[in-house]
């Protein structure tokens, strides 16, 4: 990708998203009293100062790709992204463990969640020390807890099934 | 209060080990998250925040400020050693450093980085005490409508961190600050962007915000590449730094040292900048001005002078006017204001002890890194031989526990996880995170002292330019814009 393409890219997205905010979220999702007499100390003041400002700024993102003679791709683009489907399957993997996690930590228990979502992040990762991955799976959870729940005196959530000391 | 009695407050505060040694450990952290490459000393800073929540505030404080400190020198080992700088503020080190290692100096170099770096920070932090007193004196004559022009300007940091184009970093700004406006209204009290989650009613909370930013993102590209981060460690070889080396390098080293106190107390330069100034400053009054890039100790001595004398200045703003100077120094509001404190002028009377506690903390930080650097030195090749493949499954349990800690709210860790891919994004296509943070950080100060200004004056926005103070603030930040303005069309190569 070049400058060019990505400022052109991100240009038209901000617009969209300006007009996005200005025409329906600012109206349907901020409340202001009836009885405000000044604009300048309304609550929709400030939404709609920013969406004009991104509005603005996605403006400038076009006229930047659109007058920009530059139109080479950046130098790190080939070392930084490996072809193939194989990282897009690891990104959904992780996507996929992150909502696991949201939906482990009141049922099974921060310390059993954060067990198995190491666990599977580092087989994700392709670990060369798979043995040595699970120790850390094992211990560095129930370090964590050991501070947080009796150093720190944070309520760890313990989930349904077993709970610790 | 004078002065004496202020030191004594201070050392009441941190005369004691639990202090030294939160500062110590810090040091010891920050200097290991710094040296592993993708790390860095952001990310360390992030991660050790959620440990000091049940810390007194000075010691989880000077915790945070030794890892800052740690993280900034521990950058400038795998620059020497891998070619790979572990912050950005390091990126000039390489330069000299590793050709240094190339030709088996590497002990030389990072000797000569080391006691650069504490001798920038002993500058630094003499430089923070002496102003940063004198300039929250001056502070308090400031109403809503001096700290608006003063928040409106420290936004323009977004230019120093907004990396390689102005208008991305802009795009982020106003990300931060819509993200901002989630919440209760300040004044009105009406739902902004809440859906109708009592979760939202008060705002994100900073710290998921911060981590899901500046450590998840990282994580997620483990994903994406998994072998991106495999590199080859030099030896450290058997020349040492010796005195006759660092006296040769004296000059440049006081000269960086002293750009970087300049260039740091400036809101959002940051360390980057300071190191190739005091870098090209070093080359071109050298004799050896032929050896600089080839290998050149007074290089190294020079860029690491001027990355470290950033990191005391760059609390001058913090503490003085409460306005971040970059992004570490964001984070650290963050742990101000979960300790209850509000950095700015009221603390320098309000909080004296604190204020005292901490610079007596920062003088000693300096001869603790002297320690701590010595010993990293050594053990880099540990330090460097830690699986990432382990380590990042690590920070990501790290994270959630983190999060989790702050209000023991599993939401928070959800809003973590959604900033994570959002910062993924962001980094995929180039978008520099910084300027999002410092944003939302200012964002509500903004809006809060703005609309302050329009109760105070029945809404004449004239007020906003009521005396002396508002208008230098105004001519700075129109200053500071026309010249971000002309450096950014002169950049830009026109269409043939």
């Amino acid at each position: 990708m070049s400058e060019k393409s990505l400022h052109l890219r991100l240009g038209i997205f901000m617009s969209l998203f300006a007009l996005f905010l200005v025409l329906y979220a600012i109206p349907s999702f901020v409340f202001a009293p009836s009885n405000v007499g000044k604009i300048v100390l309304s609550p929709l003041f400030w939404p709609y100062v920013l969406a004009g400002l991104a509005g603005i700024v996605g403006l400038a993102l076009i006229a930047n790709a659109l007058t920009s003679a530059q139109d080479t791709p950046f130098e790190d683009e080939e070392t930084e992204h490996p072809e193939g489907a194989a990282p897009w399957m690891r990104l959904g993997a992780l996507a996929v463990i992150m909502v696991l996690v949201m939906f482990g930590l009141p049922r099974l228990g921060m310390v059993w969640t954060a067990m198995l979502a190491f666990a599977a992040c580092a087989f994700l990762f392709r670990t060369r020390h798979p043995i040595l991955a699970l120790v850390c799976a094992v211990v560095v959870p129930l370090l964590l807890y050991a501070f947080f729940a009796h150093v720190a005196g944070v309520a760890i959530p313990q989930g349904n099934l077993v709970r610790l000391p | 209060m004078s002065l004496m009695d202020s030191l004594a407050a201070g050392l009441s505060l941190v005369g004691n080990v639990e202090a030294f040694f939160m500062l110590f450990c810090g040091l010891v952290i920050g200097v290991i998250g710094g040296a592993i490459p993708g790390l860095s000393a952001t990310m360390a800073v992030a991660l050790t925040l959620p440990f000091t929540f049940s810390m007194a505030p000075i010691n989880g404080i000077l915790l945070l400020l030794g890892v800052y400190k740690g993280g900034i020198f521990g950058g400038s080992i795998p620059a020497i050693l891998i070619k790979t700088p572990g912050t950005p503020a390091s990126s000039a080190t390489i330069l000299d450093g590793h050709p240094m290692a190339e030709r088996g100096e590497a002990g030389r170099a990072l000797g000569m980085a080391l006691y650069a770096s504490c001798t920038a920070d002993a500058v630094s932090n003499l430089a923070l005490i002496l102003f940063a007193g004198w300039l929250a004196s001056f502070a308090l004559n400031f109403g809503p409508p001096e700290f608006f022009a003063l928040i409106l300007f420290s936004l323009t940091i977004i230019a120093g961190v907004s990396g390689e184009s102005l208008l991305r970093g802009a795009l982020s700004a106003l990300a931060g600050l819509l993200l901002a406006t989630v919440g209760l209204d300040l004044v009105y009290g009406t739902n902004r962007f809440t859906f109708g989650d009592p979760n939202m009613m008060g705002g994100l909370n900073f710290i998921a915000v911060l981590i899901g930013l500046f450590a998840i993102p990282e994580i997620i590209a483990m994903a994406w590449n998994p072998v991106a981060h495999l590199g080859r460690a030099r030896a450290l070889g058997k020349t040492r730094c010796t005195l006759a080396d660092y006296l040769g390098s004296f000059k440049s080293i006081i000269r960086g040292s002293m750009i970087g106190v300049f260039l740091g107390s400036i809101p959002g330069i940051g360390a980057a900048p300071s190191a190739f100034l005091s870098y090209s400053e070093a080359r071109r009054t050298s004799k050896n001005k032929a050896n600089f890039g080839k290998g050149e100790i007074e290089g190294v001595a020079a860029s690491e002078a001027g990355n470290n004398g950033v990191a005391g200045a760059t609390l001058i703003p913090l503490l003085a006017l409460g306005v971040p100077g970059d992004v570490i120094t964001a984070i650290i509001i963050g742990a101000f204001m979960v300790h209850g404190l509000q950095p700015g002028p009221m603390m320098f009377i309000l909080n004296v002890d604190i204020i005292y506690g901490l610079f007596i903390g920062l003088i000693v930080s300096s001869v603790f890194l002297l320690i701590v650097g010595s010993v990293a030195i050594r053990g880099f090749r540990f330090v460097a031989d830690v699986p990432k493949r382990i380590l990042m499954p690590a920070v990501l349990i790290l994270c959630i526990y983190g999060v989790f800690a702050v209000n023991n709210n599993i939401f928070d860790v959800g809003v973590m996880f959604v900033m994570g891919w959002l910062g993924y994004i962001m980094m995929r296509n180039r978008i520099p995170a910084a300027p999002f943070l410092i944003a939302f950080i200012l964002g509500p100060l903004l809006e809060d002292n703005f609309r302050q200004s329009m109760l105070m004056s029945g809404s004449d926005p004239l007020i906003l330019f009521r005396g002396p103070i508002t208008w230098f603030f105004w001519l700075l930040t129109g200053v500071t814009v026309l010249a971000i303005t002309r450096s950014t069309l002169r950049k830009r190569v026109p269409l043939s």
